[in-house]
């Protein structure tokens, strides 16, 4: 689609006409708010992913990351505010036709398909897209019933390759540990070839190794020229947040505290507050602000 | 008009009754109980048998019976079975009171004998008694009733509200994990909840008993009322329940009251009545989208987190399209190819009569494979089976017999007609939920059973309509292995449709609606899709069953027939195509064989037996066949490890190495807590 350079984090950056559809940011939540009965999960918040790009989504447990998500992808219905995709108001679209129109999500706490293998996961990701009739059409083909499994496609299993699943592509996702579990949650995204991926914690769980070569693999899918994905990405482990975004929004309670490039997120107080619980002493630099590591749970 | 209003506040009032008790145990144990009604007459047969048949007095009888009998039934079923059903899937919740269902009705018949009882008693001395309150006639049996409602309301209310119990039910209903951890004993709470459902499904029998009779078919209405009242009250709420089976009881005097007593149409739109509740309900609720999503989301996240995952679900562990494992085709088709080769074998080996009776053996096999379908594949309970087989039948045989339709084209067309209801009602009922698919689909049983089926095109006095079988098969031998040759056809079919994209897609919506949902399957669409293929095989079978049995009989087409089906199925096994096969063979021979050899008091045994085993599905959700099944695959594997012949190792293809446990058995899901803030809307 439109040439839009992975650094380009300010879709409404001053001197681009209105109309041009690279300013528009292809995902967007404009002022959302949810409740759970009494409590406010999230309010007024809004936020926005830039073509090709990778931004980031960081606050302290229970801040409504997931929540965020959950209205993202319409699994979730707000209370009140809009959330569009490549301009379009999707509030009242269902997370299925979102998929349809480009989005695609990972879960914090991976939900895998325990009857099907890896392998599986990604062909019926890929067909959904793809081949949408085949739900309905393929179990009056025969060829189900005799054909061969190795034709299909070269994309699913090149994006096994990619994230070196090609190990386990035949396994039965049930018997798999939880780092490889998110590996194939990934993998179920990518597969539809979506613009923007919501990511709920890709690294945890994940051993050192997995976890950098998986920040490769999110690097060099943005930075694909032939197909623009961006990137949503909630991260307990906020130096790898830091270090791949372009852009990135904390959440504290419910309240969207800070916006900006990692540069100025690691120098901003209210950050800092959040996640300290405390006023920072001014002499410290950004760069060793600790932020506490919770992990998943 | 007064007078009406009061009559029909008895009646409403024993539906309110049984809707309290139906709603307390859902809401405390996530669990709604659809032996209520089973359990109701159970009750009310031993006050019978206490008071009439052997001159006890009303009030020991009473005592004894509702008092003492009903609330030790609800510890004794708590204690046995649903302590241990907390966390189970909707699925297996509903399956085990199912069982239950089939279970007790023969049990009492076992226990109290099955003579035909008139009239039943009530709790007022007979002759009963009769007031004049403001010139309008009241019974005492009315009076009782009214006091009991106001008592369960006031001592109800009272409980839940200002004691240390409600405080406890109340949080329970929110979080037994959490309950659990503040130190509460659930358990304890829970057992005295049961105690007091099935206390109220005792009083809502005994007190039902003199109004509609003592017979379990007779309490079908009663259930489905109360249903009614508990889908209305989003199964939850209690006053709303309460209300509702109150204004119900007023709605049908009224129309008694109007309509002409005489008039056919009167009773059944009598009848009829809770089931447009529940269909103004549901529309209701499908006009405002999705406020029911939630209703069976019980407990908090630390519940759900301690959901042992793994077995906590009927379908799902069906080896599937790409993953050969290490066990093989061999292993994988032998079993269920030996089976085909006996049922191929056995017409061929016996004699007459039980040729015929194969026949309907596979007949069943097809009608049970739609379950296999809706269950297996799809996720979902469906307890109308039985009707959209009685359409196909009852189609099949007007087509063939009064306008001359070759037999085959009858019986596929009588399975369109089926195909479309199986779509409307799971399009209805889907999107609201597993319990909601059980209950609907129920309702919608009983339903065309008292207003379709009883229509004289198809009672025919009695007589049903006959059925033709095709001129090439009309012998019992030919139309035997017709009749299996179509059941092949269909598990063939069902074979092919889990290896496909379908397949793939069905999987994921049994394994995660939400994670289904983002990848763009539309869950309603694939889950009413199964559902109209599940109706049309339902109904193919039942056309071939009519064939079988030469005739249309509208009364074997009755929904709790069907529910004792669904128990033998799901003994056997609900995931295979091979156990819907011995599932039709065992429910046909296992009666004929009885009938041939053993005394006629056994009779009751095997309802009793099947419920048992679809109870046993808490423990057990493949089923025994898939047991067996897994023992035998286990010991090919055991023969193949030890002498890998070439050809064994062939064929056992790409499958991934030992390190992974592969095959039909669902190894424990990791520990993973599931993802409580994707309410999907
Ligand atoms: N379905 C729900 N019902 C009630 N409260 C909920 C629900 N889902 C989330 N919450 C609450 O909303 C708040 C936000 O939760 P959310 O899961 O979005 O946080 P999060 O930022 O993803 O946290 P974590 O880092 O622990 O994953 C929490 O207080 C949580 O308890
Ligand atoms: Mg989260």
């Amino acid at each position: 689609m439109t040439p839009t350079s992975p650094e380009t984090v300010s879709p409404t950056a001053p001197g681009r006409p209105t109309g041009d559809v690279a300013g528009v940011p292809v995902l967007a939540a404009r002022e959302v708010s949810v409740r759970f009965g009494g409590l406010r999960a999230l309010s007024d918040v809004s936020i926005e992913v830039a073509p090709a790009s990778i931004v980031g989504l960081v606050g302290p447990n229970g801040a409504g990351k997931t929540t965020l998500f959950g209205v993202l992808s319409g699994l979730l219905r707000p209370s009140s505010g809009r959330v569009s995709l490549r301009g379009e108001d999707v509030t009242e679209a269902s997370p299925q036709l979102r998929a349809r129109k480009g989005l695609a999500r990972t879960f914090q706490q991976p939900e895998l398909f325990m009857g099907l293998t890896v392998r599986e996961h990604l062909v019926l990701a890929h067909r959904v897209r793809f081949a949408r009739r085949r739900l309905l059409t393929d179990m009056f083909n025969p060829r189900a019933l005799f054909g061969s499994k190795a034709s299909e496609d070269e994309r699913v299993d090149a994006l096994l390759e990619l994230l070196d699943l090609t190990r386990v592509a035949h396994a039965p996702v049930a018997a798999l540990p939880l780092g490889t579990s998110r590996l194939v949650e990934v993998g179920r995204a990518l597969a539809g070839q979506p613009d923007v991926i919501l990511l709920d914690e890709p690294l945890s769980g994940l051993d050192l190794r997995a976890s950098e070569n998986l920040t490769e693999v999110f690097r060099r899918v943005v930075a694909n020229p032939d197909h623009q994905v961006s990137l949503l990405m909630v991260e307990h482990d906020v130096a790898a947040v830091l270090a791949l975004s372009s852009t990135i929004f904390v959440l504290d309670f419910g309240e969207l505290i800070a916006q900006g490039t990692p540069e100025h997120i690691r120098n901003d107080p209210a950050v800092r507050a959040a996640y300290l619980g405390e006023e920072p002493p001014v002499s410290r630099t950004g760069t060793d602000l600790a932020f506490n590591g919770t992990d998943a749970s | 008009m007064l007078q009406y209003v009061i009559a029909g506040l008895a009646l409403g009032g024993i539906y309110a009754i049984a809707s309290a008790g139906l709603v307390i145990t859902y809401v405390s144990s996530g669990i709604l109980n659809f032996a209520f009604g089973a359990l109701a007459y159970f009750v009310a047969r031993f006050y019978y048998f206490l008071h009439t048949q052997h001159g006890w007095g009303i009030l020991p009888s009473a005592v004894v019976a509702i008092g003492l009998c009903a609330p030790a039934i609800g510890i004794v079923l708590y204690g046995i079975l649903f302590r241990f059903m907390r966390l189970s899937s909707p699925l297996i919740k509903v399956v085990a009171t199912v069982g239950l269902l089939v279970a007790v009705p023969s049990l009492a018949t076992l226990i109290f004998g099955n003579q035909a009882i008139q009239a039943a008693p009530g709790l007022a001395p007979e002759p009963v008694r009769v007031f004049h309150v403001i010139g309008v006639p009241v019974t005492l049996d009315q009076v009782i009733v009214y006091c009991c409602v106001v008592a369960t309301v006031i001592i109800g209310a009272a409980v839940l509200r200002y004691t240390d119990v409600g405080l406890k039910v109340r949080a329970m209903v929110d979080s037994p994990a959490m309950t659990g951890l503040s130190g509460t004993n659930p358990g304890a709470v829970s057992v005295g909840v049961w105690a007091v459902s099935i206390f109220f499904a005792g009083l809502a029998g005994v007190l039902a008993a003199p109004t509609i009779g003592l017979d379990p078919i007779n309490f079908t209405i009663l259930v489905a009322a109360a249903f009614a009242a508990v889908i209305a009250a989003k199964l939850r709420s209690l006053p709303i329940a309460v209300s509702v089976g109150l204004l119900m009881g007023i709605v049908t005097s009224l129309i008694q009251r109007y309509l002409p007593s005489d008039s056919n149409w009167t009773t059944e739109i009598v009848d009829a009545i809770p089931f447009m509740v529940i269909a103004v309900v549901l529309l209701y609720n499908l006009v405002r989208r999705g406020s029911f999503g939630d209703a069976e989301r019980v407990g908090g996240p630390l519940d759900r987190a301690i959901v042992p995952q793994g077995e906590s679900r009927l379908a799902g562990s069906t080896a599937s399209a790409l993953d050969a494992g290490s066990i093989g085709l061999l292993g994988r088709y032998a079993g269920p190819a030996l089976l085909m080769v006996v049922a191929t074998v056995l017409p061929l080996i016996v004699q007459g009569f039980w040729v015929g009776l194969f026949a309907q053996a596979f007949a069943y096999g097809i009608i049970f494979l739609s379950w296999t379908l809706v269950v297996g594949e799809g996720g979902m309970l469906w307890l109308c089976q039985i009707t959209f087989a009685g359409v196909g039948a009852l189609t099949a045989s007007q087509l063939a017999v009064n306008h001359g339709w070759p037999v085959l084209a009858a019986i596929v067309v009588g399975g369109l007609v089926a195909l479309p209801m199986g779509l409307i009602v799971g399009f209805l009922s889907i999107r609201l939920g597993d319990l909601y698919v059980a209950l609907v689909t129920l309702t919608f049983g009983l339903l065309m059973e008292n207003l379709v089926f009883t229509q004289n095109i198809f009672v025919n006095q009695g007589l049903g309509v006959n059925m033709n079988r095709p001129t090439f098969a009309g012998s019992d031998l030919a139309f035997t292995y017709l009749s299996l040759a179509a059941f092949a056809v269909v598990a063939l079919f069902i074979v092919n449709l889990r290896r496909s994209t379908t397949g793939l897609a069905l999987n994921a919506v049994r394994w995660s609606e939400p994670a289904a949902k983002t990848t763009g399957i539309s869950v309603v669409q694939m889950k009413v899709l199964v559902a109209g293929l599940a109706a049309l095989v339902a109904g193919i079978g039942g056309g071939f069953l009519a064939a079988a049995q030469t005739s249309a009989q509208p009364g074997n087409f009755a929904t709790f027939a069907g529910i004792v089906w669904l128990a033998v199925l799901v003994t056997v096994g609900v995931r295979s195509n091979v156990a819907a096969l011995v599932a039709g063979i065992a429910f046909v021979m296992m009666p004929s064989l009885a009938q041939a050899y053993l005394p006629t008091w056994t009779a009751n045994i095997p309802p009793v037996l099947f419920g048992l085993g679809a109870i046993g599905v808490a423990k057990f959700p493949d089923g025994t066949l898939a047991q067996q099944g897994q023992a035998f695959r286990r010991f090919l594997q055991s023969r193949i490890d030890r002498r890998p012949a070439p050809l064994a190792v062939a064929m056992a293809g790409d499958g991934p190495t030992g390190t992974i446990p592969t095959g039909p058995s669902t190894p424990p899901a990791p520990p993973s807590p599931r993802v409580t803030q994707d309410v999907s809307p």
